[in-house]
């Protein structure tokens, strides 16, 4: 053991701060980051980057407080985080690595095909809390939301019930989107929300005010609750290190490519 | 008390005891087994010709001669298939245009289907993503994914109340159509178009992931969570047996070690989460052992949280030291710190080690400890040159991730089994030297 400690310490000066990069925050954002971060150390091994999961709120703190090198949000910074990282002298720089709709989804046995967004609304305050007053069959609605700390609850919350509205009690809070998809895949008569990429034939999509969540429907901004994926870093990076490598991999054809396998949509090229 | 009375409340209680242990028992087979024998299948599994293929490509394991003339075999037995896609595909702008309009989108359905359970089609561009490049690897996953070639999964809303899923066969769709032969030779020669084989991979346990966990194994994880066990014990164990000394040899009883006392219980009894805030929030943000999270930080908090076990079973052993062997070490006129070293603590050993090994297995499965100081979800293998520095990937964390957080959580539950398995198996193993050298210490006092 005490030999393991010695190399350590030895180890520890040779080790070279430009090859590391640590990524924190959205889950959604995940997928992308840790897929990103594969495809980099395959390219080259000697570079070590390891990405987190917890949360975009999380994930803006962890810049602020420098332990992490690029933050990934499913939305964008709140003035509350600006003022902080400037009052600590650190410059956010937002960087769009992808688009991304937010289904809203329900257990496959539910005959509901499609809601308004005021259904929804409707349905996450509590105004509506069974489907058949939405035309489905006679079942109480299980509302199943993602934590406050997330950038997609953030994202649904404006897009969908207004700043003021406030979500109905009983809603259960999950902390991740495959998380709110498994409740949905196992509870009859739940609804939820999430990530693109996190959707499968597990569960169904509804479409909102006639138009199903695609990529095609993100991309012509017809389907309502679309939104950006961000990775923040602090200040610009420098044009020919890591950090802008990692994120620039989000505009080149093959991470364009991987973020459209993944189920992602990528960042349309400009004209 | 009547001496019958006695009796029969004597019966009683040992028949209690009986069911409890028997309870006891029964409850840990009805937990392990499962996730044992599940867990088995990460290791022992009947594998294709996809899998071969992918630990050739991607490990560079095999034997290249044999896999290729495989690969051609396949790829022959798979030729009718893709001629079908293909005549389909041709006939599809002379079919009238109704028809066609319905069969486009099943036909597409059908091509994907294919996709995931062969792999790309020949003569294609290659996916970006390693999962995309191979077929199903597992026969298991196979057979799951060729129902979907072979039926759409509908739900039928047209009774009372929910839905009830259908199963759709396809190939009644497109009968009289040049997609129709494909059906039934899916159905029939899947085994020819996979050649499943049972395969053991026991380094599963040591090779990295591919792809966020499709393929390979878990050596990142296993590696993570021995960093952390050890790295825990390398702080605890030193200052928990010297805590343990002066507590028995040194202390005088008085107010300040009763004080001193409970708050080692207390330590004990604080929620691992709460420890998990206090080192992010102290031995990161603000002693900045590391630039963010790090196997030293995570080291750190687990030890904090195993000290008091660490601290109670030295304790334990040096107290049940025969009180004779002090006595003849200080008659001969050693002084206490030369007794302490040479005849108390070699005499507790044994018992320290038990408490020390005890204290590793719950080192390594905590979780909470580890998510704010240590854990990432995704990181490649440290070396040990690395770990004060760098932020690792560890089982107990690692295993709740890829069953929540996961994209595709469906697609890798052998994954999570087998995690979940070599967990237990870690903890048990320890455990189980605890209790061995436990028992050898207890033939020794008595010989």
């Amino acid at each position: 053991m005490m030999v393991m400690v010695a190399g350590a310490l030895a180890g520890a000066r040779t080790v070279c701060a430009q090859d590391k990069l640590a990524l924190d925050g959205s889950t959604t954002v995940g997928p992308i980051a840790k897929a990103f971060a594969e495809y980099t150390m395959r390219q080259n091994q000697n570079v070590n980057i390891t990405v987190s999961e917890s949360g975009s709120g999380n994930g803006a703190k962890a810049l602020l407080n420098g332990t992490c090198d690029i933050a990934n949000l499913s939305r964008d910074l709140k003035e509350s985080e600006r003022q902080a990282m400037e009052q600590k002298g650190v410059k956010p720089v937002a960087h769009v690595v992808a688009y991304d709709g937010l289904p809203v989804i329900v257990h496959p046995s539910n005959r509901v095909k499609g809601l308004t967004l005021e259904q929804v609304r409707d349905i996450y305050t509590g105004k509506v809390t069974n489907w058949k007053q939405v035309g489905g069959a006679d079942l109480p609605i299980v509302v199943i939301s993602r934590d406050t700390n997330s950038g997609t609850f953030e994202t649904f919350k404006e897009l969908v019930l207004g700043k003021e509205a406030k979500i109905c009690e009983g809603t259960e809070y999950t902390g991740s989107n495959g998380g709110v998809r498994q409740r949905v895949q196992m509870t009859k008569g739940a609804i939820g929300f999430a990530g693109l990429g996190f959707v499968d034939r597990s569960v169904k999509a509804l479409e909102i005010n006639g138009v199903a969540p695609s990529a095609e429907t993100v991309v012509a901004k017809s389907y309502p609750i679309s939104r950006e994926l961000f990775m923040f870093t602090k200040g610009e990076p420098a044009p020919d290190g890591l950090v802008a490598a990692f994120i620039g991999l989000s505009r080149s054809e093959k991470g364009r490519e991987i973020i459209e396998e993944i189920g992602f949509v990528p960042v349309p090229e400009k004209k | 008390m009547r001496m019958s009375t006695r009796k029969l409340l004597d019966r009683a209680f040992t028949w209690g005891a009986c069911l409890a242990v028997g309870l006891m028992a029964l409850f840990l087979v009805l937990v392990l087994a499962p996730i044992l024998v599940r867990g088995a299948g990460a290791y022992v599994f009947r594998a294709t010709t996809e899998y071969r293929r992918m630990m050739l490509d991607q490990f560079g394991r095999g034997d290249e001669a044999q896999i290729q003339a495989e690969r051609a075999a396949v790829a022959e037995a798979r030729r009718p298939l893709y001629e079908a896609l293909d005549a389909f595909e041709r006939s599809l702008p002379d079919l009238p245009a109704a028809r066609r309009k319905e069969l486009k989108p099943a036909f597409q359905e059908v091509r994907e289907g294919l996709r995931l359970l062969l792999g790309p089609e020949p003569g294609e561009p290659l996916p970006a993503l390693t999962r995309r490049l191979y077929g199903q690897t597992r026969w298991d996953r196979a057979q799951e994914k060729v129902r979907n070639v072979l039926c759409e999964e509908t739900w039928d809303y047209s009774g009372e109340g929910e839905g009830v899923r259908v199963w759709v066969p396809r190939a009644p769709k497109f009968a009289g159509t040049a997609l129709e032969p494909l059906f039934p030779l899916l159905e029939r020669d899947l085994e020819g178009l996979l050649r499943p084989r049972l395969t053991f991979y026991p380094r599963f346990l040591t090779d990295k992931s591919l792809d966020i966990h499709f393929f390979g194994g878990i050596g990142a994880e296993v590696a993570g969570t021995v960093y952390l066990a050890l790295g825990a014990m390398l702080i605890a164990v030193p200052l928990g047996i010297v805590a343990a000394v002066y507590f028995q040899e040194y202390a005088r009883e008085g107010a300040v070690i009763t004080l001193l006392r409970s708050c080692v219980n207390t330590l004990a009894g604080v929620p691992s989460v709460v420890f998990g805030l206090f080192g992010l929030a102290f031995f990161i943000n603000t002693l900045h052992v590391s630039p963010g999270k790090s196997v030293l930080a995570g080291s750190l908090t687990l030890a904090l949280l195993v000290l008091p076990t660490v601290i109670r079973a030295s304790e334990e052993a040096i107290a049940a030291v025969p009180r004779a062997y002090k006595e003849a070490a200080l008659a001969l006129g050693a002084g206490q710190w030369r007794t302490i070293l040479t005849v108390i603590l070699p005499a507790a050993l044994p018992g320290i080690l038990t408490g020390t090994v005890i204290s590793m297995g719950r080192a390594a499965g905590e979780t909470a400890p580890i998510i704010f100081t240590a854990a990432v979800s995704y990181g490649a293998l440290v070396r040990p040159s690395e770990v004060l520095s760098q932020a690792t990937p560890a089982l107990s964390w690692n295993l709740y991730n890829i069953c929540t957080e996961h994209e595709a959580v469906d697609e890798i539950r052998h994954v999570q089994y087998g995690m979940a398995a070599t967990l237990v198996l870690i903890v048990l193993t320890l455990n189980l030297t605890a209790i061995l050298i436990r028992a050898r210490v207890a033939k020794r006092l008595k010989g």
